[in-house]
């Protein structure tokens, strides 16, 4: 597709024609020859232009809302009514009202930590679980694995009743685990994807050639060291694609939070800024706006930490010459 | 350094197939022997019941006089050179090599040295930084090495070390592995399926066939006197030429019907090997190599030779092989079925049972050339013979 870069350039305004001209390669080709030279651009259209029109459509269909929620951020009225796909004035006034008005620095820290600390921990134990469904024979291991891929095929609010009962319980009895509060979220969120990061861990962990283990335990390593030495650092990339799915599912979570947090300085992101448009949609939508941009600043500040781990190849050489 | 020892060792897999039957096999300390065998047939099980990759289903497993069966092996004391050899691909060629001694909590500037020292033995020094997919084959083979030779274990186990290898480095390799195996004298097990490995790396050789271990000798007694028909075909290249013929007395000497011919022993054959009066006027496997027989044009005897029309002729330079094609009937027994099997598109498979394909070495003074017809001396005083349904060698 890289043909397809210019072409945005050339405008896009631009006729199919106009796209022909950008295409130099197949110009140059058959140049004197002005009797092919028509055909050949008919046959460009046909075979490589209309992909670009599909392109096209498809990235101005996915750009449009963000544009959109750009221009809300700062238009100056802070109204859906009056917000415009090209602004019409720039203001930051809905940012200092989002920071001064409302309670967004608490949501904003209440996601981060929650997203992090769930992320980072059913990484952890699905890579535990993993390994073990990797490398151990032992009896219950298909069966357990056929639940793991069951159980996820249940919707999580199915359990909504059961879990609002027992965390009515639990507030009472350890309040510190209970609604409104960091770790009763996060070890709810745990638990609901470790099933899915499970088996995507597996699947990367069988790839690992056993004979690393065995050839380690044979240099004098333990099971422990074996995991934490030998196959977490050959696993980092599906490490950081869990971390960062998981990291993405949690600060974006609505159903559940918007249960387990009511108090309005413990709530997240998610569940604070659609409180701010659940009534009057119209009035507070350019604050709105202006949340949801920050709240894609820590996701894609993770994107871009984890990239560069985001590569496999690296078991290549591991074994055979 | 330590003897192993197998007693009565079983491995009877989780599927039920049982790889190893009752092996019975004494290593003695600082030896270096060669498990040799075809593929599949239970040598890299019987390596991982030493290193403890295995259990070991019933019998009893010592390293150095201490029964090691529920022992880890991580506690063995061992090192493991892996055909595929499993170097960590995200640590450098110094960190895998000091792996071991770094789980080992050694101080660093001891592992520092001995990795260094270690090293230089292998010519790996200008690498240490590299990772591994840095390297060439013969060079991860080294570092599989190193990380062997480094901790000073009990015992070296190695698993087709050299298998994936070109064949000039796997030359090389050899000798470098066993001069590096003399010079530390530290106990080896090496598990090859390549008899030429076997010949030339071991002190002794072991054997096996479908989980039975055949045959334990030095590999040039092997040579000379192998146990059965399996290890006759095994050991040597090319393999024994064998035939499945009556045996007759003729006068005071014995005769041997191969095919349409009649081939005379030397009368001291008899003497020497008592046990074949039982077959006498019975079916007998004979075996003879490539090497104990000669151009009767060069030897002008006559007398214990057979005819045949050239086939092949391969000058090698020092010797000419000659193929040829004699109307005798093909052994029937499990051995020679699983080594014509074994030796696959080579000429063996092709046979039909009433013509076998022998190899002769001439030497290069003779001049026999294809479609002509031969006459053969047999050194029939080094012939072999075996049992055509036991295939057990016939001796004294
Ligand atoms: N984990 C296993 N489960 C069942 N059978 C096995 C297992 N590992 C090896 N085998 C079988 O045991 C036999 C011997 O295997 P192996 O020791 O690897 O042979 P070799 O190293 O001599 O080629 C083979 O027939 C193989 O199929
Ligand atoms: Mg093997």
């Amino acid at each position: 597709m890289s043909s397809g870069m210019p072409t945005p350039a050339t405008g896009a305004a631009g006729a199919a024609d106009g796209r022909a001209l950008g295409d130099g390669p197949g110009l140059l080709d058959t140049p004197k020859q002005p009797v092919q030279l028509g055909s050949a651009q008919g046959s460009w259209f046909s075979q490589v232009g209309w992909r670009h029109i599909v392109a096209l459509l498809a990235v101005a269909f996915s750009l449009f809302p963000i544009i959109f929620v750009i221009s809300a951020a700062f238009n100056p009225q802070g109204t859906l009514s009056s917000t415009t796909l090209i602004p019409t004035g720039a203001s930051t006034e809905n940012f200092t009202g989002l920071l001064e008005r409302t309670a967004f620095k608490h949501w904003f820290i209440n996601s981060v930590v929650i997203a992090a600390v769930a992320g980072a921990l059913s990484m952890f134990l699905s890579a535990l679980a993993a390994y073990a469904f990797s490398r151990y024979r032992f009896k219950g291991r298909r069966p357990g694995l056929m639940f793991l891929l069951l159980v996820q095929m249940f919707p999580q609010f199915l359990a909504m009743v059961t879990i609002y009962i027992m965390f009515t319980r639990i507030t009472e009895l350890y309040p510190s685990l209970g609604f409104n509060t960091w770790w009763g979220l996060i070890i709810l969120y745990m638990g609901g994807a470790l099933g899915v990061n499970t088996w995507l861990m597996k699947g990367f962990f069988d790839t690992i050639p056993k004979d690393l283990d065995e050839s380690a335990k044979v240099d004098g390593a333990t099971h422990t060291q074996v995991f934490f030495g030998i196959i977490l650092p050959l696993v980092t990339p599906i490490l950081a694609v869990v971390g960062l799915l998981s990291f993405i599912g949690t600060i974006n979570e609505f159903l559940i939070a918007n249960i387990f947090l009511t108090e309005g300085n413990s709530k997240t992101l998610a569940v604070g800024l659609f409180g701010l448009v659940a009534g009057e949609r119209n009035n507070n939508f350019g604050i709105f706006a202006a949340g949801t941009l920050l709240t894609a600043i820590p996701t894609v500040a993770l994107f871009f930490a984890l990239q560069k781990y985001i590569v496999g190849g690296l078991t290549a050489g591991a074994v055979k010459g | 350094m330590a003897d192993v020892v197998f007693d009565k060792v079983n491995k009877v897999y989780d599927n039920g197939f049982h790889a190893v039957q009752d092996l019975d096999l004494d290593i003695k300390d600082g030896e270096f022997l060669v498990l040799v065998g075809p593929s599949g047939c239970g040598k890299s099980t019987a390596l991982r019941m030493v290193a403890g990759l295995e259990d070991v289903t019933s019998g009893e497993m010592k390293i150095g006089g201490r029964t090691v069966n529920e022992v880890s092996s991580k506690d063995r004391d061992i090192a493991m050179v892996f055909q595929s050899y499993a170097l960590y691909p995200h640590m450098t060629v110094a960190e895998n090599i000091g792996y071991g001694l770094r789980i080992r909590k050694m101080p660093k500037d001891e592992i520092d040295r001995r990795v260094r020292e270690a090293a230089a033995k292998l010519d790996l020094t200008e690498y240490l930084d590299r990772r591994p997919k840095q390297l060439s084959g013969g060079q991860r083979q080294r570092v599989a090495m190193g990380r062997a030779i480094v901790r000073s274990p009990q015992v070296f186990l190695m698993d087709e070390p050299l298998s994936n290898l070109d064949a000039k480095l796997r030359g090389q390799m050899r000798s470098e592995i066993a001069q590096i195996q003399h010079d530390l004298g530290v106990t080896t097990i090496y598990v090859t399926h390549d008899q030429v490995e076997a010949m030339t790396m071991g002190d002794r050789i072991a054997l096996m066939k479908r989980g039975v271990l055949q045959q334990v000798a030095e590999p040039q007694e092997m040579y000379e006197n192998p146990a059965n028909i399996f290890v006759a075909g095994f050991i040597g290249s090319p393999p024994m030429n064998m035939a499945l013929c009556r045996l007759d007395r003729e006068g005071d000497s014995l005769v041997v019907e191969l095919g349409s011919q009649r081939l005379r022993l030397a009368p001291g054959v008899l003497g020497e090997q008592p046990g074949l009066e039982r077959y006498i006027g019975r079916d007998i496997v004979i075996g003879i190599r490539s090497e104990d027989m000669e151009d009767a044009a060069l030897t002008k005897d006559a007398e214990h030779a057979i005819t045949a029309d050239v086939a092949l002729v391969e000058a090698l330079g020092s010797q000419i092989m000659v193929h040829f094609s004699l109307d005798a009937r093909a052994p029937k027994d499990e051995d020679s079925q699983l080594l014509a099997a074994e030796q696959g598109d080579k000429e063996t498979a092709a046979l039909h049972s009433d013509e076998v394909r022998w190899v002769a070495a001439f030497e290069p003074r003779s001049r026999v050339r294809v479609g002509q017809q031969i006459t053969v001396t047999v050194d029939t005083e080094r012939m072999h013979f075996f049992d055509p349904e036991t295939s057990a060698a016939i001796r004294d």
